[in-house]
Order: C-alpha cells, then structure tokens, then sequence
C-alpha cells in the first residue's frame, strides 16, 4: 500500500438524500415544464398565424398576385411587365441569413 | 488523529473516481473554454472557425458526460463537496480577509498565520460554488444551443447564448488565472490530484489540519 490513511467513508443520511432528489427533481420538471410550454406555445401561435392567412386568403375573390388587379394596373400605368429587367431591378430581394445570433 | 505523522507517512488526498473525473475536467474544460474564447472574437477564416467549433462540442460532450457519471457513480464525493463548500464559518472569513496568506508569500516571501482550513480552504470553498453553479449553466445552456436551437423559442435561445458566454467566460478567466496558478503553485497538490492521489501527510497536517485531525482514519493492515 502506498499509503497508511484514507478519508473516512460519506454517509448520506435520509434528509440529505431526500434533500438532494428533491431539488434534483424540481429543477428537472421545472426546466422540461417551461421548454415544453414554451414549443407548445411557440407551435400555437403558428398555427392560429396559418389559421389566420387561411381564412384571408378565402375572403379574396382573387388569390393569386398575377389576377391582382392592383398589381395589373401598376405594370400597365408604369409600362413595363413582371419579371422583365426593371422589374426584376426593383422588387427582386435578396437572401439574409438570420439564424446566426 | 493528533496530526503527529512520521516524516514518510502518505495520505491518499484524492481517490481514484476523482482524479479520473478531474482529469475529465482538464481534458474537457480547457479545450472548450480555449475554442469558446475563439468563438467569441472570431480570429480566423471559416475553416479555423469550423475547426474551434468542432473541438468546442467534443471538450463539451466530455464534460457533460464526466459530471454526469461523477453525479450519478459517486453521490458520496459529491455531498461531501456540498458540505464542505457550503459550511462557512468565523474561521473561513478570517482567512478570506487575509487570501489565505497567498500575498504575503508570493510576493513578500513571508509565512503569516492564517485559520486552520479542512480539505479544501475557503478561496476553494468559494471557487467551489462558483464552478458548481457555473458548470451546471454553462452544460443547460449548451445543450440547448445544441440540441434544440431549431426547437426553441428566440427568446429562450438568445438568453442561453448569453449566459452560456457570460458563464462560461468568467468561469474560464477564474480557472486560468487562479485555480491553475494555485494548484501549480501548491506543487504536492499538483502533484497529488495529477499522479498518484496520495500526499505527505506531514504536509497534509500542515496545510489542512481540520481534515487530518477529523476526517482521516488509518488503514487497518
């Protein structure tokens, strides 16, 4: 033996581990109860948002932006047509990628 | 004990389960705190960057695993810590108020008395606490970040960035600057928790007499 003492051995008396469960297990359940809650919430307004756009889009007689008459009258008065060079110019978007922090 | 040793007696200081486990913590901390701080000044191109990140996660993966077996195989040694660190008395301010006579003998060359300490003294007590709690929020919020970053709120992802940063970084300067220059420092510590776990127990008496007059017992040959 390359020693002559050790530490005496830990008791955990009952207390101590109903004690140490406890908190063990009330910050687990409080975690998984608030992640939970907030998907489940987060998954809600999803669906009431999709909900929402579903029902706008069958209040309007015309569903697509092609039939927009608005949108028809704009090329015509401004006299140029969807994906021509100016038009391409001046509503095309470009792609950002916000999923880093 | 009465602390009266003979000159070659050995104490074992650290049992095999925690030098493994703080081996575990050298091998997983360090790598991850050294990419984290990478990670947050961004240095090199994405290659490096990619490269920092993947280190990132295998020191994390190591730590979690390591804490979490630690937890679950030796309940003894953790309450034990838990006691310790977390019984403060009259004693433990004193020697706080004097950093453990650290100044004095570093930078003066001069031996002051300070309180008696048990196995850890109260500068370890308060470090103790802080990686305790540190480490647990710095594992939370990095499994979240990594597990679940698709799966969680904005919110909830922006909070577990910060304090993963913030946590992680003041726990990193903590272990650089004071834990690692001490235990070097403490040379037969060092020594102790990296090589066999035993110590002299002469030395043992000297700076935890608390531990050697009450929680040590001769092995019965």
């Amino acid at each position: 033996m390359r020693y002559s003492y050790k530490e005496k051995e830990v008791k955990i008396n009952r207390r101590e581990f109903l004690g140490f469960a406890g908190v063990i297990a009330a910050v687990l359940w409080t975690g998984a109860y608030t992640v939970t809650d907030l998907i489940v919430d987060r998954t809600k307004y999803i669906k009431m948002r999709t909900a929402g756009l579903y029902q706008d889009d069958e209040k309007q007689a015309k569903r697509q932006s092609h039939h927009n008459q608005s949108l028809l009258n704009m090329y015509k008065k401004m006299n140029f047509q969807p994906l021509s060079p100016l038009a391409e110019e001046l509503f095309h978007t470009h792609y950002v990628d916000r999923s880093v922090l | 004990m009465d602390n009266n040793f003979k000159g070659n007696e050995r104490i074992l200081h650290h049992s095999l389960p925690v030098r493994l486990f703080h081996w575990c913590l050298v091998l997983g901390f360090l790598p991850a705190g050294f990419t984290g701080v990478i990670l947050f000044f961004r240095p090199f191109g994405e290659a490096g960057m990619h490269l920092a990140m993947q280190v990132h996660i295998v020191g994390a993966w190591i730590l979690m695993v390591a804490c979490t077996l630690f937890f679950l195989l030796c309940p003894g040694r953790v309450v034990a810590f838990w006691r310790e660190a977390f019984h403060w008395t009259k004693q433990d301010i004193e020697w706080m108020k004097v950093g453990g006579g650290y100044p004095q003998k570093m930078i003066f060359l001069q031996e002051i008395d300070v309180p008696p300490m048990g196995k850890i003294n109260s500068g370890q007590k308060m470090m103790g606490i802080m990686v305790f709690f540190g480490t647990l929020l710095i594992i939370l919020t990095g499994a979240v970040l990594y597990f679940a970053l698709p799966l969680v709120p904005k919110e909830i992802a922006y909070y577990a960035d910060r304090i993963h940063l913030i946590v992680g970084l003041g726990l990193f300067l903590c272990i650089c600057g004071g834990h690692i220059p001490l235990g070097i420092y403490n040379w037969p510590e060092f020594c102790s928790m990296f090589g066999d776990g035993t110590i002299n127990a002469k030395h043992a008496a000297h700076h935890h007499p608390l531990w050697t007059q009450n929680e040590i017992e001769k092995i019965k040959d």
